[in-house]
């Protein structure tokens, strides 16, 4: 009871020293108009991008993922691997849910452990090391691995930490706000699912409060829609700028275009395991004895013929940046040996000829539509450029929902592919896109051309192990320039993060195409 | 009148079982939902898991099986996406729509009503000729284009009204409705006009047809000839026998506005059905669309039953029960 008493005069005594500070922080609402609707509130149902950036908002995790994909702390203030199989984290005295409530190792181990355990095995790809989550005093948590997992701090990083109250809870009582307390910048208002997640400002936060007073994420998947909020003036900012609308932005007084290059890239894929590969003919249409895509000159000769520039520049509308390998200079396993490609479509015929296709063949590309930036009018671009070397080929499009399972079981002989490089290194997309398909590892699920080269797999297994950054460094760079050396898969672009906002407010766009309101300023 | 409700119903289940038989066959064909919902990181064993978890792995006649046994429990199951119960995923915006559905066809009636009646009465007028011509705009414009000239003269240029989305919202019998408030009008106006523009013409060239159908009949003319009031002529003769193909078009029209306004959800963001369907399409999350059309079929049953009594107010020698 005096407790009590004494805890609400310090609140008063506090208050009145307050006012003089509050009346400089005063109300600033923030509009975020998000091209992508999250499923849930639940931060452990599903690990989408939408969804975690939303979760990200309300919650944080012990490490905190940078733009550029680097580790900062956050709830954890320090780390360390005990032992090859052991991970302790020192935990952030004095943080508290936005309830009061005080945070601590409990409430780490139980969300870890429900991040793991959901059914809908969304963070599978996060938790499947965890072995056990301890916690060895309350400021210190033991994470406990199967094997030695370099990637264990991407992991955490992605692991948003919840009270250890609503350990149980449905997504129901996540969705009505129950459980949507967290530690993070902001505190859950409303949530209408489909249409706007209100929040407001978390004065505690640990890494300063943010300058918005109230943040509304605005769920806008509709282009016309998103666009017409930012030109009409109800939003500050919006994700995905469609691209007609870039013009409009330019010639407006107070709005700007964002630009910022994603760490998502977009291949083509080829089949080059089978003798004989469907959808590869001779020019008049009969079967071919070999298949010519095994062959590394006749893929060398595709991407020469392929303009990448051009088909950044003009198909995407600036929406893309060439890319030549799994990941942009800065990230781990970007590879100075990486031979680039140039575009030279006299020098790709003369490949052609040498590999005994001087007459070219015929081939059907097939891609999705509608899933990446400009997908389907990328792939007729590229179609009409491998015709002119002699490759006479037809393009065919599929909704992502039939396509998605055809292409990764290997359905097709080229086709265009993606993979956001979401651990911002290199063993993530070459375990899912280039090494041997094997069920049991659980490697190249998305191998859909049968890319099995043993130097890869060799290089994999040796850098899945290995903890020590600076010995793990060359493994990584190896894996990008055995597969781009090949060409096992052909590199075309980087998708770009574009941004609409008004001149008041100022972003650095993320590699991994989150949007954030903490990390939105205004402009000064 | 029992009969009639009981024969209805009957047809109802039966549509409503070769439903789901095509929905979960289809959904099949296109692809797995598995390969959509999965997170692409995951390996062949949490694959396996999660087909698993949804119960994927079994049969398609055992996952049918699976469904109606949870039917019977008043179960229509899991989202695979959302991770909640359909039916209240889809109920939960019912009213988003229903408010959105209900403004619409009300500035259609309110509209299209008296102007196609004037057009009818006096035909030759230009300013009759003016309000049929200008219903020609009205449905040949597509939905999509005038939503979006709407926003950008409205919105964007005057400014007037908001561009998108729902406003705050207000309980109402245990429901939160948004034309309670003022905001929330205010975002009402422009997408229910813009589903009301269709509807409008419809009605108006509906009415328009029927006026002048009847105004040539013997009874009107015996009416005039025994000096009945013009006015009652016309509320009362012309307009009950008018009603009756304007009613039915305005119970099937209703209908689709609650079961596909997609397009303009989708330009005004408005959180309502049309969206989730079609994201659960795009998404295969199959009990969401199997509990979806499975509402919507019941949906257009009893509309057209409420049609049908419709009916017989407005034409007693129309029975209920009578074989049609």
């Amino acid at each position: 009871m005096t407790a009590k008493i004494l805890q609400r005069a310090a609140i008063a005594l506090l208050g009145t020293i307050a006012i003089p500070a509050l009346a400089g922080a005063q109300e600033a609402p923030l509009t975020i108009g998000m091209s992508t609707t999250p499923t849930t509130i639940d931060p452990h149902e599903d690990s989408s991008a939408p969804n975690n950036a939303t979760s990200r908002h309300i919650w944080s995790s012990l490490i905190n993922r940078t733009g550029t994909s680097g580790n900062e702390p956050e709830l954890a203030t320090e780390w360390k691997p005990v032992d090859d199989t052991h991970w302790e984290f020192k935990l952030r005295d004095g943080v508290k849910f936005h309830d009061g409530s005080a945070f601590d190792a409990e409430d780490v181990v139980a969300s870890l452990l429900r991040a793991r355990d959901k059914p809908s095995q969304g963070f599978a790809s996060y938790t499947r090391n965890i072995s056990n989550v301890a916690a060895k005093d309350p400021m210190t948590v033991v994470v406990e691995t199967s094997v030695p997992d370099p990637l264990l701090l991407n992991s955490v990083s992605r692991i948003r930490i919840i009270s250890s109250d609503c350990k149980d809870a449905s997504v129901q009582d996540f969705d009505n706000g129950k459980c949507a307390v967290g530690t993070g910048p902001y505190s859950f208002v409303s949530y209408q699912p489909g249409s706007a997640l209100k929040l407001k400002r978390n004065d505690d936060y640990f890494a300063g409060a943010s300058h918005w007073s109230d943040v509304t994420l605005r769920f806008l998947p509709d282009d016309g829609a998103r666009l017409a909020s930012l030109l009409s003036n109800e939003i500050d900012l919006i994700e995905s700028l469609p691209a007609d609308g870039m013009s409009r932005v330019e010639s407006s007084d107070n709005l700007q275009i964002i630009n910022g290059q994603s760490s998502r890239l977009v291949y083509m894929g080829m089949d080059v395991s089978r003798d004989v590969s469907p959808f590869v003919k001779a020019t008049d249409g009969s079967a071919l004895e070999k298949n010519p895509l095994k062959d590394e000159k006749v893929r060398r000769a595709l991407l020469m013929s392929i303009n990448r520039e051009a088909i950044v520049e003009r198909v995407m509308q600036k929406n893309g940046t060439v890319a030549d390998q799994f990941v942009a200079e800065g990230y781990a396993g970007h590879s100075d040996a990486v031979e680039k490609v140039p575009y030279d479509p006299e020098q790709a015929k003369a490949l052609l000829a040498e590999a005994g296709y001087p007459d070219g063949f015929s081939v059907t590309l097939h891609g999705p539509s509608g899933r990446y930036v400009k997908d389907a009018e990328v792939l007729q671009a590229v179609g009409q450029m491998f015709t002119r070397i002699g490759i006479r080929s037809q393009v065919e499009v599929l909704p992502w929902s039939m396509y998605s399972e055809k292409y990764s079981d290997g359905a097709y002989s080229i086709f265009l592919g993606s993979w956001g490089v979401n651990t911002g290194e290199t063993t993530n997309p070459a375990v899912a896109l280039v090494a041997t398909r094997n069920e049991e590892k659980g490697t190249g699920r998305y191998n859909g051309g049968g890319v099995s080269d043993p130097k890869i797999d060799e290089t994999l297994a040796k850098a899945s192990s290995t903890l020590d950054e600076a010995a793990r460094t060359p493994l990584l760079e190896d894996l990008s320039t055995e597969t781009f050396n090949n060409l096992w898969l052909l590199p075309m672009h980087y998708e770009n993060v574009v941004l609409g906002a008004k001149k008041s407010v100022t972003y650095t766009p993320r590699g991994d195409k989150y949007t954030l309101a903490y990390e939105v300023k205004p402009a000064q | 009148m029992v009969t009639s409700i009981i024969r209805r119903l009957f047809q109802a289940i039966f549509v409503i079982v070769a439903m789901t038989i095509i929905v979960f066959i289809g959904v099949n064909v296109i692809g797995n939902p598995v390969d959509i919902l999965i997170n692409p990181d995951a390996n062949q064993a949490e694959r396996a898991r999660v087909i698993a978890h949804y119960g994927l792995d079994q049969p398609i006649w055992k996952q049918y099986l699976m469904f109606l046994q949870g039917l019977l429990h008043g179960d229509f199951g899991d989202s695979f996406v959302y991770g909640r119960p359909a039916l209240g995923l889809i109920l939960e915006r019912l009213p988003a729509t229903l408010e959105l559905a209900i403004t619409a066809l009300g500035i259609a009636l309110v509209v299209g009503l008296p102007l196609g009646l004037y057009a009818g009465l006096y035909p030759k007028r230009l300013s009759s000729k003016l309000i049929m011509s200008g219903s020609i705009l009205g449905f040949s414009l597509p939905t999509f284009w005038v939503g979006l000239m709407l926003i950008m003269v409205f919105s964007v240029e005057l400014g007037w009204l908001p561009t998108n989305g729902r406003g705050p919202t207000m309980e109402f019998l245990g429901v939160q409705w948004s034309f309670l408030t003022g905001e929330g009008l205010r975002h009402l106006l422009l997408p229910a006009f813009n589903l009301a523009l269709f509807k409008t013409s419809l009605i108006l060239r509906l009415t328009r047809a029927g006026v002048q159908e009847v105004l040539p009949q013997d009874y009107i003319k015996f009416a005039r000839a025994k000096g009945v009031r013009e006015s009652r002529i016309i509320g009362v003769h012309v307009f009950k026998n008018l009603m009756i193909p304007v009613v039915t078009i305005i119970g099937l029209e209703f209908g689709s506005l609650i079961a596909f306004s997609v397009v303009t959800e989708s330009i005004f963001a408005w959180p309502g059905m049309g969206k989730l369907i079609i994201d659960s399409i795009n998404l295969l999350d199959r009990p969401v669309i199997v509990a979806y059309l499975m509402m919507m079929v019941m949906l257009f049953v009893a509309l057209n039953f409420i049609i049908d009594i419709c009916y017989t107010i407005l034409d007693p020698r129309v029975r209920l029960d009578a074989k049609a």
